[in-house]
């Protein structure tokens, strides 16, 4: 790297190098399922990109905008049932998936046009209620069958490796918005107003459009999971893609990777993503507690999550502070 | 709808208020004092439940006077909260992400904690008291609301005594009017955040054990009454204890005579209907609004 260092600015250097990382982790995991035909195994990397493109949305709001929203479980119910209801009713996967988008980011203004007027508390609270009354709602609902559930029928032939990449595709395109508002000037608005939002806006930064665009940007990437989602699982019921512990998951997986980093979310959501199955599996009973106990000390100990922790690990070796 | 049936409802939301506004009122002296939201609140309000229940069924002791008792206990437990976590948090003047997700990691704590005591079978309080009415003439009072009514009430008139008679009272109430004025005239910080975090929790097992008596509970109870408790303190204006009080009747009003109207498994959209509506209209909740009126006389 130091060929490069001394030729190119040191800025450029450092993205070219998360370039690559980035590029050859994607051909890695394109090729991965060839090699490896196991269908429980594309299943599990199936259900991580989910994770991971849920993890990478959550941070655009809470990390890098410093909106903490509890209620994410909407939005990847609200695509999940988008592209049930439409795939039911004959339309292609592909576009039921990106109208699952348009719907979650619609649902987003819903919740963000009354909650983002005003500073302090309201937004994150707003999250709590509305997932709640969302919940219910749709347990009362019955023309999506209510709490028994919804079953979504595929017309075409079952093929895991197009979900495979279907689910590849949809995290690098996360990836790659959030990498994009990360070295953009949309996203050191983001970060300004996370700072100090009084500053922000002597600069010039619209706090409430940001918050909004991040917001509605946030959902529709987190619908379209749902949708990818609701289409493998072809049957969803609103106590899973609408329950609490998945609005749990989407907020614990950006914490346990580092918030407000480009590859914290998709660290936190690998991690998750493969442990968790065990979690769930060999603890049953505790995984809430596990949960809960693994967010009190990442908060008290390495707010920045594993990369932060790493961080500080390189800096040490190195003898720097 | 008659006026006997006005009245009758009339009274059940006035009876309901009073436990909302107990278990509303913690989350107001915790977020006064030291500007964190705390979502734990449902958790600690169903240990108080639970606190009540175990009493009531190994000891006998009359499920009101359980409640009561779970306050000091609530208290304790929220003095060891603040010592062993809370304290450690970056002290800051509005709410920020480490003590929402803290406080958000303590509640999922609590809740698991209280499937792997308790089970997920519903538990309930029943006394010979849960079906008896009062009847004065057509109208009747709920003997068990009643009680509970008054009890929440007696504990409010307290909790204002000492706010306002106490030094423990003044500091708090200083910390909430501006937090760098009262440091400077000599507030003891930790101490009282310490003190006042363990009042909110206190308050919220009181709550819960009021609660316990009037519903059935599981671990999870809690959180649609604290979906109903953001909804009181944002329409009370987050910091204002009088607020709160007038905020519970209101919601207790809405959700009472919403049943009318609306089937009763939508009554937490209601809730959140009625705090989209005071976001957008009432931002300063009703404080503000009565902070406008004395300006305005």
């Amino acid at each position: 790297m130091s060929a490069f260092s001394a030729i190119l600015p040191a800025r450029w250097v450092k993205k070219w190098r998360s370039a690559v990382l980035s590029w050859a982790l994607l051909f890695a995991l394109a090729v991965v399922p060839l090699l490896i035909p196991s269908p429980n195994f594309k299943r599990l990397l199936f259900t991580t990109f989910l994770w991971v493109t849920t993890s990478i949305a959550w941070n655009l709001l809470g990390g890098f905008a410093g909106q903490v929203s509890f209620g994410f479980a909407v939005f990847y119910g609200i695509g999940a049932y988008t592209t049930a209801l439409l795939m039911n009713a004959g339309v292609d996967p592909f576009i039921a998936f990106l109208a699952s988008a348009c719907t979650a980011a619609l649902v987003s203004l819903v919740v963000g046009l009354p909650a983002f007027r005003l500073r302090g508390p309201y937004f994150a609270i707003a999250t709590i209620g509305i997932s709640e009354a969302v919940r219910v709602v749709m347990t009362n609902l019955s023309f999506t069958g209510g709490a028994s559930g919804y079953r979504i029928v595929e017309h075409r032939p079952f093929s895991q490796l197009e979900h495979y990449y279907t689910a590849l595709l949809l995290a690098a395109v996360a990836f790659t918005i959030s990498w994009m508002i990360a070295h953009a000037k949309f996203g050191v608005g983001l970060s300004a107003i996370r700072q100090d939002e009084d500053a922000a806006a002597d600069l010039g930064v619209n706090p409430y459009t940001h918050k909004l665009a991040a917001h509605a940007l946030a959902a529709a990437l987190t619908g379209m999971a749902g949708g990818v989602f609701a289409r493998y699982a072809a049957f969803i019921h609103p106590g899973g893609v609408f329950g609490f512990h998945t609005s749990v998951q989407i907020l614990l997986m950006p914490v346990i990777g580092g918030i407000a980093t480009v590859w914290g979310p998709v660290l936190g959501g690998f991690v998750f993503g493969i442990v968790e199955e065990e979690i769930v599996a060999t603890f049953p009973q505790i995984h809430l507690l596990l949960y809960g106990v693994l967010l009190i000390l990442i908060i008290l100990f390495e707010p920045g999550g594993i990369l932060g922790g790493l961080n500080r690990v390189v800096r040490r070796f190195r003898g720097k502070h | 709808m008659t006026l006997i049936d006005f009245i009758n409802l009339l009274l059940s939301a006035l009876l309901l208020a009073g436990v909302y506004a107990v278990m509303s009122v913690g989350m107001t002296v915790i977020y006064g004092v030291m500007k964190i939201v705390n979502l734990a609140h449902a958790g600690f309000m169903m240990l108080g439940a639970y606190f009540a229940l175990e009493l009531f069924q190994r000891f006998g002791i009359d499920p009101i006077l359980a409640a009561l008792l779970a306050f000091p206990a609530m208290f304790l437990v929220g003095g060891v909260v603040h010592w062993v976590l809370v304290r450690r948090l970056p002290r800051s003047n509005e709410p920020t992400l480490p003590s929402l997700l803290l406080m958000f990691g303590l509640w999922l704590v609590l809740q698991n904690l209280g499937y792997l005591i308790w089970g997920n079978t519903d538990r309930s309080i029943f006394t010979p008291r849960t079906l008896s009415v009062i009847n004065l003439g057509p109208i009747s009072i709920s003997k068990v609301r009643l009680t509970v009514f008054v009890a929440a009430v007696a504990c409010l008139v307290l909790l204002q005594v000492i706010l306002h008679y106490t030094w423990f009272g003044r500091s708090v109430r200083a910390m909430i009017q501006n937090r760098y004025a009262a440091l400077i005239s000599g507030v003891h910080e930790d101490r009282t955040a310490g003190i006042a975090f363990g009042l909110g929790i206190g308050f919220a097992g009181l709550a819960g054990g009021l609660l316990g008596s009037l519903y059935s509970f599981d671990p999870d109870f809690g959180r649609p009454f604290l979906i109903r408790a953001f909804v009181i303190i944002v329409l009370g204006g987050l910091e204002s204890i009088s607020g709160v009080a007038i905020g519970a009747l209101v919601l207790a009003l809405v959700e009472t005579f919403s049943i009318l109207f609306v089937p009763a498994g939508y009554q937490l959209a209601i809730s959140f209907g009625l705090l989209a509506v005071a976001l957008i209209v009432l931002p300063g909740g009703i404080a503000s609004l009565l902070a406008k009126a004395r300006r305005l006389a």
